[in-house]
């Protein structure tokens, strides 16, 4: 974004054969970077867009606990796939397990995911969101990164920096996973799910009860 | 002082990894953690420690120390740990950073009542941490196996021995005065507290949505030394798994 507003506003003020070679090097761009940049700025639009709904469900005081927990899950599944990151959070016991545990256990981790990521952004409740830029990891992968500004904060502290990593390989962007002060929850998820089940001789079934037992607990 | 605690718990943490009964089971191996079963006896007892003498403390410092009191000993504590973080800046070639913490413990020194207020931040200056983990990072030492150190909770070779240097760079440690094992107990003490009191809320979150803590305890300590190392930059090596 950056560049393009620098590039627009050089434009002003080259001369014709300046232009020429801005062409020239615009074309070499959209041919090798533009794309990414592109999807860049798709990828942040989607996270300020979304992220921004969900902070204000949670901000809104008219809904009741069910309705906002509902509205909290409508808006997650649309934001995220949280089947892709059920399946990574099981490591390598994602190959071991039959279907049906399978299945079981994307069924409970959604039910796991939305309380836990509820509770999250519950405390973050009354704060906006800022992207502040993106990085491409690959042409379809990208951080984006963001601040949650506390307008309340007296504290002199910096914001609490926030990044979002959006997939776009599937035709629209999909969040597969995000971290607060560089912490990313799916990889969190999978050390501690499959540290689980190392020690439990791989049942997923135990598992599942597991994750069903805290989401109970946190919508309690 | 500090220096010859944090190498008795270095060495405490070391000798207690050497005693470890059971061989290493492959997975422990993969997750760089084949000191698991003494670590997590570790985990347990610091947890013991946390309970019953931290938590209570930090209750109490809450309840006599109002909000704007508990920011003016989080700065001085801070300013008493920039010359630490200036070498580390130094060391690691970060020319940038070095003059913002020299010019933050000038400026807060001087301007800031020694300290206790934080007028370097006013002026644009921000703060930031490092260590000599983070400088041995950067010089190319890898992190070796997950530790858990007896009172100093999560660390790994490589961080233990930074700690450790870290105390023996610290200049308040060369100032010989009469009062100076009570200056370097309350000044240790008051750095639990501070800690201890910022993150009370994250580790109870933690804790509520955990399966398992140990793993999850883990895994946050190595993500966030990293995103320190990283100097809070995001990861785009390819360290994050593809999925």
């Amino acid at each position: 974004m950056a560049e393009r507003l620098a590039m627009a506003s050089m434009n002003k003020n080259l001369p014709r054969r300046g232009v020429l070679a801005l062409g020239l090097a615009l074309g070499a761009m959209s041919w090798m970077g533009l794309p990414a940049f592109a999807a860049g700025s798709v990828a942040e639009n989607f996270v300020e867009k979304n992220v921004q709904k969900g902070l204000a469900v949670l901000n809104n005081k008219s809904l009741s606990t069910e309705q906002r927990r509902t509205q909290f899950e409508t808006l997650l599944l649309g934001l995220t796939d949280l089947k892709r990151i059920a399946d990574f959070t099981l490591g390598q016991y994602r190959r071991t397990a039959s279907p049906a545990d399978v299945a079981a256990f994307e069924a409970a981790f959604q039910n796991y995911a939305v309380a836990v990521y509820q509770s999250y952004f519950a405390n973050y409740a009354g704060q906006t969101l800022k992207v502040t830029g993106s990085q491409a990891r690959s042409a379809d992968d990208f951080i984006v990164q963001t601040v949650l500004i506390n307008p309340g904060d007296r504290s002199g502290q910096p914001p609490l920096q926030v990044d979002f990593r959006v997939r776009t390989d599937t035709g629209k962007p999909t969040v597969t996973d995000f971290s607060v002060s560089g912490i990313f929850l799916a990889l969190e998820e999978r050390d501690q799910f499959t540290s689980f089940l190392g020690q439990n001789g791989g049942n997923v079934r135990l598992l599942i009860t597991h994750l069903n037992d805290l989401a109970k607990q946190f919508k309690n | 002082m500090r220096g010859f605690k944090a190498l008795i718990a270095g060495l405490c943490g070391l000798v207690l990894a050497g005693c470890a009964s059971t061989p290493p089971t492959p997975e422990q191996i993969a997750n760089n953690d084949p000191y698991e079963a003494t670590n997590r006896q570790t985990m347990v007892f610091n947890g013991k420690i946390d309970r019953y003498v931290v938590i209570p403390t930090v209750g109490v410092y809450f309840l006599l120390v109002p909000e704007g009191g508990r920011r003016g000993v989080h700065n001085f504590l801070g300013n008493l740990s920039l010359p630490t973080i200036f070498v580390n800046d130094l060391l690691q070639g970060e020319v940038k950073r070095a003059g913002q913490s020299a010019a933050r413990l000038v400026i807060n020194t001087g301007f800031g009542f020694g300290g206790f207020f934080d007028p370097a931040r006013k002026m644009g200056i921000p703060g930031h941490g490092e260590d000599f983990g983070q400088t041995l990072s950067v010089w190319g030492a890898g992190e070796g196996p997950y530790l858990i150190l007896p009172f100093f909770g999560p660390s790994n070779p490589r961080d233990t021995s930074g700690l450790v240097t870290d105390a023996l760079i610290d200049p308040t440690n060369f100032i010989r005065f009469k009062q100076h094992l009570w200056w370097a107990g309350t000044r240790e003490y008051f750095t639990y507290l501070d800690l201890r009191g910022q993150t009370y809320q994250t580790i109870q979150g933690v804790q509520r949505s955990s399966v398992d803590y140990y793993s999850s305890l883990r895994s946050l300590y190595r993500q966030l030394r990293n995103n320190d190392i990283r100097n809070g930059h995001p990861d785009t090596s390819q360290d994050l798994p593809d999925f």
